[in-house]
């Protein structure tokens, strides 16, 4: 399904990722790990497309399409889905006009009519239910004097209502208490799919203890260093980086 | 990041919508502006005595006055006497007595911007007074108006019919030597509406007046007059549209509103005059005097405003709060893209004990237009425990263009309370890309983000008319993304 | 149309011929642009709350003489420069000689460096806004430079005491001129005061140029009499990373106007401009401020207060300019007033004009009485309501004077202070 080769991207002339290679199957759900400035969430903005980041070389594929010549939007409607690490406020854009917007969008796009104001609100309802964030919530300004954890559930139900094909998660469990951690994680268990890929970005082992991923790689420098199962990241949390010859504050690059 | 500057300036390019001209034969005066041309007008009109002559004192003012030089707007001179200072489609006879008279091009002409006039397909709850270059040419509801007591007519029509309102309150809010604008109107105003709502009556329906202006070279004068008498309530609203002509068009209206004791006026505008277009060519320069007197105990003023066309804007609707507990309200979003500038704002004038006042004021600039707010507020010695809050925000969308906040703040009582707050902000990269990334089109993620921004004015209009005001908003920020 | 009034031609005859020819020439030329100069009115925008506090008589119009008794409230032990009606005097001025720093009066400048200083003079001001920096350029009789070569550190305070004995009528036109090099540090402290109650008037002009790195700290005291107008106006250009940080304290008069204009050139620059205002009885003051943010990435903070009792009237015009291209500016203004009589009158005007999109600009102004909550606080912890009304005010003001760097400086403010709160509040 997503197939990268040979990345490479930068930001301001400073080169971050160098050489990313990774291949995702339908179903399957990746762990990416690494210290901090590793590359982890360069990576997940650069596959949404994220104009801040240029990409000087390499290639990658969303069954077979190529997502690095469509625009932020295109590659939305296309299936990619970012969870963000912050997300951003919109003051006086309700959280409901912005979800109805964006799923008519890709309906549109798939050729499919547009969903009517009442029939989308009963279908945000329910998956807001789903993260446990209360229906007021879709009548707030997007993102407007939510806590942190309320942003990290608003973002998993948007997942949730436009079914993405592929569903990227940048350090989707941060700054989340137990609880709230174990509703996100619900969440995202809830999206895996036969038809869907999961990439997971984190900095800590804990997320994996809730959706159990099937493949983990370590970042480190702007690469993958070490690939391997679940275990892998059980390795990382008792040894830590250093193992793997890395320092926990990974500044290389 | 450059890439969302150039999409956010793609987003504004569309055609002006209502930029059509109507073919119709009209009476029209040469360009010119003289003692004889006011006494022409004011015979045309049939009016009486008493009007003529406070038309040629207005007159006599304005010739010795100086147009104002102080608003943040930059155009050359206008010369006044290139102006036709009337203009009217040829009629029949007298006055249309029904709907079934009026020219059916005229009526055409108001269907295709959307305000149907003719009986069956009138506007549900809303009576209009079709306003067409210098005279009225249809006001719609008028019988069940009538039942409730509410005069709602030309006030060319007013003046003959009650000359004694006429004669008590034109020019009680807004005398003719006001400013230079309000004089050249007081001598030349042509036609608009006049209201009145009898003690007690709640109007059964919103009264609503729309402008446009037809006739090249021409200027429209428009005077407005709300009387609203104790324990009344009105809500009014106004739109206003021209063609896309070449030359620049004159527009110096004056709308004065007298506010009894309880009693209630909402005021609305969206404004929609031609802009200009994207070279800065053309489009109306809009000069306009609004001001209400709050007279009366526990009155209240709301003026909700939306101005999103004009090349030039001169505008502060006022309240002169005077009654003990008056309320005074201005809610405006002021939209300026390409060339168009725009000077406006209010001034809240704290009179009396208890008297508060809301602005709410907020700036979109885009292209290379220069948006400015200018706004007083001022406590008199008597206003004991008078009060204000201000709150002005800009957004830019783009690097050429400006926005401007300058607020005057006076007082001279010491348990008074003025609070002002202003803001800047453009449309950030990161709310662009979270859009994006949910696949909104980026046109429509900033008319989304620019809407948010502007949702505290949109929930004061009224429903129809905060629907439109989104959707013009979207139409004058197209092309301002790219 | 009534004409406007002008500036009396008798303001056009500088006194003091002492000035080295140069400025003698330049004094000379600005004389000669000053014909005609239109006094402002009502109408005139920048004056608008003002003008009818300006009472120029032509027998204000002669220079003091460099005599009188000393007046000055600063007790201080440091550096000090001492102007009398205008004209430096050595003999009261203790001020040191160290290498890479030139302290020096406008008379005693040879030729050549009166040339250099010529080319400076009025370069850092928009004389459009303050039309009386125009006036002091023509009759300036006397000044002082200060250069700092780069790195220099003047290590300790130069304070600088403009006494105007106005024992007879008259006026006074010092000028002060600081160039402050490349990462150079200075502080330097300007207080106004005055004896005598004849008619005076006092227009005044500090200039200040940082080079890249240059670190200015400005204080200015005013606290003439009531017989004395003043009209002052201070310009300041920065450069890249250089920071300036103002302190003004300002108490009433018949007529008081500072007009203090920054202009942000260089990138990364930094000013903070701190102001507190006290009027009482039929007093006067007007602050107007503007910092124009040129360069891309400067900041700008600015905190003004005022209090007005009595039929007094003070007035704060505040203006921040973005030009087009400074991206990434920041600015703050806030402005907060108290209104103490019914008598008195504030007006405030904070105004922000922008030509940069990717910036973050705010301003706050509140006018408005002491907070209810807090009276009641102190009210119910037993303090009478008086002593409640005067112990909330202090701290309103309190708040910006204990920020000014120089304890002999907040002393002297806090016991002028002082003074103000025991009059204006006797009779509550």
């Amino acid at each position: 399904m997503l197939s990268i080769k040979n990345l490479h991207a930068s930001v301001e002339d400073k080169a971050i990722l160098k050489g990313i290679n990774l291949d995702i199957k339908p179903g399957e759900v990746h762990a990416i790990m690494g210290p901090n400035g590793s590359g982890k969430s360069t990576l997940s903005q650069v596959l949404a497309g994220n104009e801040a980041f240029e990409v000087t070389s390499g290639e990658v594929t969303l069954n077979g399409e190529n997502l690095l010549d469509l625009a932020i939007e295109e590659r939305a409607r296309e299936g990619v889905f970012l969870a963000f690490q912050y997300p951003v406020e919109i003051p006086g854009v309700s959280n409901l006009q912005f979800l109805r917007t964006a799923v008519n969008a890709m309906r549109k796009h798939r050729g499919e009519e547009e969903m009517n104001a009442a029939e989308f609100m009963k279908q945000a309802k329910e998956v807001s239910k789903q993260v446990d964030l209360d229906p007021s919530f879709l009548k707030r300004g997007v993102n407007e004097d939510f806590s942190g954890g309320e942003k990290k559930r608003n973002e998993i139900m948007q997942a949730l209502l436009l079914q993405p094909k592929l569903a990227i998660l940048d350090e989707t469990d941060s700054g989340l208490d137990i609880d709230a951690l174990q509703v996100v994680s619900n969440g995202v268990n809830a999206l895996r799919a036969e038809d869907r890929a999961i990439l997971m970005v984190t900095h800590y082992q804990r997320l994996l203890n809730h959706i159990v991923p099937d493949y983990v790689h370590v970042l480190a420098g702007g690469r993958i260093v070490k690939s391997g199962g679940r275990e892998l990241a059980l390795e990382l949390e008792e040894r830590g980086y250093g193992w793997l010859g890395i320092n926990d504050e990974d500044t290389s690059n | 990041m450059a890439t969302t500057d150039n999409e956010v300036k793609e987003l504004i390019k569309r055609e002006y919508e209502h930029g059509f001209v109507t073919e119709i034969e009209s009476d029209t005066f040469e360009p010119g502006l003289n003692e004889d041309v006011i006494r022409r007008l004011s015979e045309i009109k049939q009016e009486p005595e008493f009007m003529l002559e406070w038309r040629l004192k207005a007159y006599r003012r304005w010739l010795d006055m100086e147009e104002p030089e102080w608003a943040h707007v930059d155009f050359p001179k206008v010369d006044y006497n290139d102006i036709s200072y009337y203009s009217a489609p040829k009629k029949k006879e007298d006055m249309p007595q029904s709907l079934d008279e009026v020219d059916p091009e005229l009526l055409r002409t108001y269907e295709k911007l959307g305000i149907p006039l003719h009986e069956r397909a009138k506007l549900a709850g809303v009576a209009v007074d079709a306003v067409f270059d210098s005279v009225s040419v249809a006001t719609t509801f008028k019988e069940p108006l009538e039942k409730a007591g509410v005069i709602f007519c030309p006030i060319s029509e007013a003046v003959h019919k009650h000359p004694e309102l006429i004669k008590k309150y034109l020019g009680s809010v807004v005398p003719a030597g006001d400013n230079y604008f309000a004089a050249l109107n007081s001598a030349v105003f042509s036609d608009g509406s006049f209201v009145y709502i009898p003690k007690g009556v709640r109007c059964p329906m919103e009264l609503s007046t729309y402008f446009r202006i037809n006739a090249a070279n021409t200027g429209q004068f428009e005077r407005t007059l709300i009387v609203a008498e104790e324990g009344s309530y009105v809500s009014y609203l106004e739109g206003c549209t021209a063609p896309m002509r070449d030359e620049n068009q004159l527009h110096a209206a004056v709308v004065e509103i007298v506010v009894l004791d309880d009693a209630q006026v909402k005021y609305s505008t969206v404004q929609n005059w031609y802009p200009g277009d994207e070279h800065g060519k053309g489009g109306i320069y809009n000069f306009v005097t609004k001001r209400a007197a709050c007279i009366g105990k526990n009155s209240k003023v709301s003026w909700t405003q939306v101005e999103t066309g004009s090349a030039i804007t001169w505008k502060y609707p006022s309240c002169v709060l005077r009654g003990e507990n008056s309320v005074g309200e201005f809610y405006s979003v002021a939209l300026t893209h390409n060339h168009q500038q725009a000077d406006t704002g209010t001034k809240m004038i704290h009179l009396g004990k208890n008297t508060r006042s809301t602005i709410i004021s907020k700036g979109i600039s885009a292209g290379r237009s220069s948006n400015a707010y200018r706004g007083l507020v001022k406590f008199g010695p008597a206003a004991d425990g008078a009060r204000n809050f201000t709150q002005c925000d800009s957004l830019l969308i783009g690097d050429r263009c400006g926005a401007h906040t300058f607020p005057y703040i006076e007082s001279k009582n010491k348990s008074a309370i003025v609070e002002h707050e202003a803001t800047t902000s453009k449309v950030s990269d990161e709310q662009m890309f979270l859009c994006r990334q949910r696949g909104i089109d980026p046109e429509q993620a900033v008319s989304m983000i620019v809407n948010g921004f502007c949702k505290e004015v949109f929930k004061e209009l009224p429903m129809e008319f905060a629907v439109e005001a989104g959707k013009l908003l979207e139409v004058s920020l197209e092309g301002s993304v790219g | 149309m009534k004409q406007a009034p002008m500036l009396s031609s008798a303001f056009l005859h500088p006194a003091g011929q002492t000035l080295p020819e140069p400025l003698l020439a330049l004094r000379k030329q600005r004389a000669s642009l000053l014909v005609d100069m239109p006094l402002p009115t009502r109408k005139t925008e920048n004056w608008k709350y003002s003008s009818k506090y300006l009472k120029l008589t032509d027998e204000m119009a002669i220079s003091l003489p460099a005599e009188g008794k000393a007046g000055n409230s600063l007790a201080v032990s440091g550096y000090k420069v001492v102007f009398r009606n205008g004209i430096l005097i050595p003999e009261a001025s203790d001020y040191p000689d160290m290498d890479g720093i030139t302290i020096q009066s406008f008379s005693d400048l040879s030729n050549e460096e009166a040339d250099v200083l010529a080319l400076q003079l009025g370069s850092t001001l928009d004389h459009d806004q303050a039309q009386f920096a125009r006036l002091n350029g023509a009759r300036f009789d006397d000044g002082l430079l200060v250069r700092l070569d780069a790195d220099a550190v003047l290590d300790q305070p130069l304070f600088i005491i403009h006494e105007t004995a106005a024992d007879t009528s008259g006026s006074a036109f010092p000028r002060i001129f600081v160039e402050a090099g490349a990462n150079s540090r200075i502080t330097l402290v300007e207080e106004y005061t005055s004896s005598g109650d004849a008619p005076a008037f006092v227009n005044t002009v500090t200039e200040f140029t940082l080079a890249d790195g240059a670190n200015v700290t400005s204080i200015r005291l005013n606290m003439e009499g009531e017989s004395v107008q003043h009209i002052g106006a201070t310009g300041v250009v920065q450069n890249h990373s250089s920071r300036f940080e103002s302190h003004c304290v300002g108490f009433g008069g018949p007529l008081r106007r500072h007009d203090l204009q920054v202009r942000l050139v260089g990138e990364e620059a930094e000013t903070k401009l701190n102001g507190v205002v006290v009027t009482q009885g039929k007093q006067h003051y007007d602050n107007h401020t503007s910092i124009d943010h040129v360069a891309a990435n400067c900041n700008s903070e600015e905190t003004y207060r005022n209090i007005a009792a009595d039929q007094s009237h003070a007035i704060f015009n505040g203006r921040i300019h973005i030009h087009q291209d400074a991206q990434k500016s920041f600015a703050d203004m806030n402005n907060k007033n108290l209104l103490l009589n019914n008598g008195a009158e504030i007006d405030t005007k904070p105004e922000l004009e922008i030509y940069a999109d990717d910036v973050k600009c705010a301003h706050g102004a509140t006018i408005g009485q002491l907070d209810e909550e807090s009276i009641f606080y102190l009210l119910s912890r037993g303090i009478g309501r008086r002593d409640a009304n005067v112990l909330l005010t202090m701290a309103f003001i309190n708040e910006l004077v204990s920020q000014i760097p120089l304890e002999v400086v907040r002393d002297t403010a806090q016991i002028r202070l002082n003074e103000f709160f025991e009059q204006t509040f006797q009779e509550i």
